[in-house]
C-alpha cells in the first residue's frame, strides 16, 4: 500500500489532496522551522557575532563530559529497553488476541499516566529508604542500603519504563508479521530455540529494534525531567545542561549552541537509520 | 510382530472434550509413501503433528526403529518436513535456506557446501542458489523448502499439504517431483492431504481419515476397488449411490431389490445384511455401460445431458426413481444415445458394492 502511494504521489509530482496538509506545514514552519532558525542565529550571535559559543562548548572539559554521558546514558537506556521489551513484546504477539489486548491496555494506560507522576513513584521506590531498599533489607538480602538513585541506575530504570511502550509497540507489529510456522520450520531443521532466536527470529525482527531503538535513542538524548529528578549531579545531560545555562546563568548564546549541536546528532542519527533500513521501517513501525 | 520402522501406537489427542484423534494405530515399513488421506478436521494433520513434536498425543507412543520419540524435543527428532504455507527463512538466500539444519548442526563448510550444491539439484533448482524466496514462485518455494528438509538426509519426511496453495498445472508438475524424489532418495514420506487425486497419484498406501479414526488403510487400488464403507467410496473417486433393498447374501454375493423393482444378483458386499434391510448400491460411473455385455445388470434411465472429456465422456442419466447418475464411459464406446432415444444402461453387478444405507 505504501509503495503504491509513493508511486501515484511521484507521477502527479504531488499527492492528491496535498492542499489539505497546508495547515499542518504552516504550523511546523512557525513554531517549528522559525524558533530552529533563531535558535541557530542565536548561537551565533549572542552574546556577539561569531563561534565562540561552539568553542567554548567543544573546548572545556565539564560541557564534553555532559556530551559523553548523554550519549552513555541513551545508549545504556535504549540497551536495556530492548533487552526487556523483547520478551513482552514477543509474548504480546503470539498470545491469543483477546489476553493481547488487555496487556496492550495496561501497557498503553502507563503511557497515559503523568510523567511527573511515574518519575516521583520511581522516587519513592528507589531511594536509600525507600520501599525497594527495605524490603530487601527487611529480607536480609542487603545490609546497607543500595544505590538506586541520583545515578546512572536510578536515570537508567527510570527512563527505560518510560520508554518501554515505544519498543513493544513497533516490535509487536514486527514479529506478528513473522509467521510461527517458520520457528516451526527451524526446529524440525534441528534448530534449538537459542539457535532459532538467533538465527532466524532475530534478524527478522531488526527493522522493528532498529525502529524503536533509533526513537529511543533520540528522545533520551534530549530528556529532561527523568534524569534530572532521579540522576546525580555527576551524570548531568545535555537537557539539564542547556537549562541550567539559559535559566540561572542566563547565557542564551551558550544554551543555543548546544540545543542545536544536539538536533544535528539527531538529524545526523535518524539519516543514518534511513539509510541502514530504508525509509519504511524508519520510525514506521508505530 | 515384525518390527517396524515407524510406528504410531493408539496414538488419541483431545482438545477438552472434543477427541480430535481417536487411538490411531499404523505401521510405516521404511521407506514406504504413506499419505493420510481425509476431509478438514478429520485427524490427519493432528496425527503428523504428533510425530513432529508440535502436539503431544494424550495417549499413546510414536516409536522409531523401537525408540519413542515422545519425551525427544522437536528439533532433536531429525526429521524433515515441507508445511502447507511457504516457511522458507525469508532473510536467507536459496542456498543458506538449504544449509540452515547443515549450519546449526555445525557441519564443516566444504561439505555443506557439497550437500547443498546436491540438493539444489534434486529438486532441479542450481540456477537459483543467490535469489531469496521472495523473488521465488510458489512452486519454488515448495521445492528448495523440500530441498531444506531433505539436507540432512532424515529418516522421515513429513509433507503437510504441501501443494495447496498450488495452482492444478504446477500441482501435477510437483507430484511428479515429489515421486521422482521419493524414489531417487528412498525417504520414508507421511504425506497429509485432502485431495484423494493426489494421494491415488503419489502414495504407495493410503489411511482414509475419518472423524479422528482411520476409516480404511490400503493402496489406492484397495480403497478403489475395495472400499470398505460408503465414506470410502464417497471420498475415493467418483460413485453413484443408488436406493436398494437387500433381500439375501450367500457367498459374499448379495442379491438386491433396486427402486424400480428390478432384481440384481452377484453383487459384492463384505457387511452382514438383514432380509428387507435398506442398502445403498455404489456403482462407480466408469462401470456403467452403453451396451449390454455378459451377466449384465440393467436400468431404466432417462438422458439428460453428455459432454465429451478428450479420454472419456460424461453422460448424466437419470433414473426413474429421480436418481441423476454420472455416468463415464470410454470415448471410443457408441455414441450416447440423444434426448429422444436411449432408455436403459448396463453395470457388472460383480464390480458394483451394496453399504447399509
Amino acid at each position: 500500500m505504501q509503495g503504491s502511494f509513493f508511486r501515484r504521489s511521484s507521477a502527479a509530482g504531488l499527492p492528491a489532496g496535498s492542499g489539505s496538509a497546508l495547515p499542518a506545514l504552516l504550523l511546523v514552519g512557525l513554531f517549528f522551522i522559525v524558533p530552529v532558525v533563531a535558535l541557530l542565529l542565536r548561537s551565533v550571535t549572542d552574546p556577539e557575532p561569531g563561534l565562540q559559543n561552539y568553542a567554548a562548548l567543544f573546548g572545556s572539559g565539564t560541557y564534553v563530559r555532559v556530551f559523553l554521558n548523554t550519549f552513555l546514558v541513551a545508549s545504556v537506556v535504549t540497551a536495556v529497553t530492548i533487552l526487556v521489551a523483547f520478551p513482552v513484546a514477543w509474548m504480546l504477539a503470539i498470545m491469543p488476541p483477546a489476553m493481547g489486548s488487555v496487556v496492550f491496555g495496561i501497557i498503553i494506560l502507563s503511557m497515559w499516566t503523568n510523567l511527573l507522576t511515574r518519575t516521583y513513584a520511581w522516587m519513592v521506590l528507589l531511594q536509600r529508604t525507600g520501599v525497594i531498599n527495605r524490603a530487601l533489607m527487611g529480607l536480609g538480602v542487603i545490609h546497607e542500603p543500595l544505590p538506586l538513585i541520583n545515578n546512572l541506575a536510578g536515570v537508567t530504570i527510570g527512563m527505560v519504563y518510560i520508554m518501554l511502550p515505544f519498543m513493544i509497540l513497533p516490535l509487536v507489529g514486527t514479529l506478528r508479521a513473522i509467521d510461527p510456522m517458520t520457528l516451526r520450520a527451524a526446529a524440525l531443521c534441528g534448530a534449538s530455540p537459542f539457535e532459532a532466536f538467533r538465527r532466524i527470529l532475530l534478524p527478522l525482527s531488526l527493522p522493528g529494534i532498529a525502529a524503536g531503538g533509533l526513537m529511543i535513542f533520540v528522545m533520551s538524548l534530549g530528556y529532561f525531567v527523568t534524569p534530572a529528578l532521579l540522576g546525580g549531579t555527576s551524570n548531568m545531560m545535555l537537557a539539564e545542561m542547556i537549562t541550567q545555562t539559559v535559566q540561572s546563568l542566563l547565557n542564551w548564546g551558550l544554551g543555543s549552541a548546544a540545543a542545536f549541536v544536539l538536533l544535528v546528532v539527531t538529524m545526523a542519527l535518524y539519516a543514518i537509520q534511513l539509510r541502514l533500513v530504508g525509509a519504511k521501517h524508519a520510525g514506521g513501525g508505530i | 510382530m515384525t518390527r517396524s520402522f515407524l510406528s504410531i501406537r493408539a496414538v488419541r489427542k483431545t482438545f477438552g472434550a472434543f477427541v480430535a484423534v481417536h487411538d490411531v494405530t499404523i505401521d510405516v515399513p521404511k521407506g514406504e509413501f504413506l499419505t493420510f488421506l481425509g476431509p478438514s478436521g478429520s485427524g490427519k494433520s493432528t496425527t503428523l503433528y504428533a510425530i513432529a513434536g508440535f502436539q503431544d498425543p494424550s495417549s499413546g507412543d510414536v516409536l522409531l526403529e523401537d525408540r519413542s520419540l515422545l519425551s525427544v524435543p522437536s528439533h532433536k527428532r531429525n526429521i524433515g518436513m515441507v508445511f502447507q504455507r511457504y516457511t522458507l527463512f525469508p532473510h536467507l538466500s536459496v542456498a543458506e535456506n538449504v544449509a540452515f539444519p547443515l549450519r546449526v548442526r555445525r557441519r564443516p563448510d566444504a561439505e555443506v557446501k557439497r550437500k547443498v550444491a546436491d540438493m539444489l539439484a534434486l529438486v532441479r533448482l542450481e540456477n537459483f542458489a543467490d535469489r531469496h524466496p521472495g523473488a521465488l514462485s510458489g512452486g519454488q518455494q515448495q521445492r528448495v523448502a523440500l530441498a531444506r528438509a531433505l539436507a540432512y538426509d532424515p529418516p522421515i519426511l513429513l509433507m503437510d499439504e504441501p501443494l495447496s496453495a498450488l495452482d492444478k498445472k504446477l500441482r501435477q508438475e510437483i507430484q511428479a517431483e515429489i515421486r521422482r524424489i521419493h524414489r531417487e532418495t528412498g525417504v520414508t514420506i507421511l504425506y497429509v492431504t485432502h485431495d484423494q487425486e493426489e494421494a491415488l497419484h503419489l502414495s504407495d498406501r493410503i489411511a482414509l481419515f475419518r472423524e479422528g479414526r482411520i476409516e480404511q488403510i490400503g493402496t489406492g487400488e484397495d480403497l478403489y476397488l475395495r472400499p470398505a464403507s460408503e465414506f470410502v467410496a464417497g471420498f475415493i473417486g467418483n460413485s453413484n449411490f443408488l436406493a436398494a433393498e437387500h433381500l439375501e447374501t450367500a457367498g459374499g454375493a448379495a442379491t438386491i431389490r433396486l427402486a424400480d423393482g428390478s432384481i440384481v444378483k452377484g453383487v459384492k458386499t463384505t457387511q452382514a445384511f438383514d432380509r428387507g434391510q435398506k442398502a445403498r448400491l455404489m456403482v462407480r460411473p466408469e462401470a456403467f455401460r452403453l451396451t449390454p455385455g455378459p451377466a449384465s445388470a440393467e436400468l431404466a434411465v432417462e438422458f439428460i445431458d453428455a459432454a465429451f472429456f478428450g479420454d472419456r465422456r460424461r453422460v448424466v442419466m437419470r433414473t426413474a426413481g429421480g436418481e441423476e447418475l454420472d455416468v463415464r464411459p470410454t470415448s471410443d464406446a457408441a455414441e450416447p444415445h440423444g434426448p429422444d432415444s436411449g432408455r436403459r444402461i448396463f453395470f457388472d453387478p460383480a464390480v458394483a458394492f451394496l453399504f447399509p444405507a
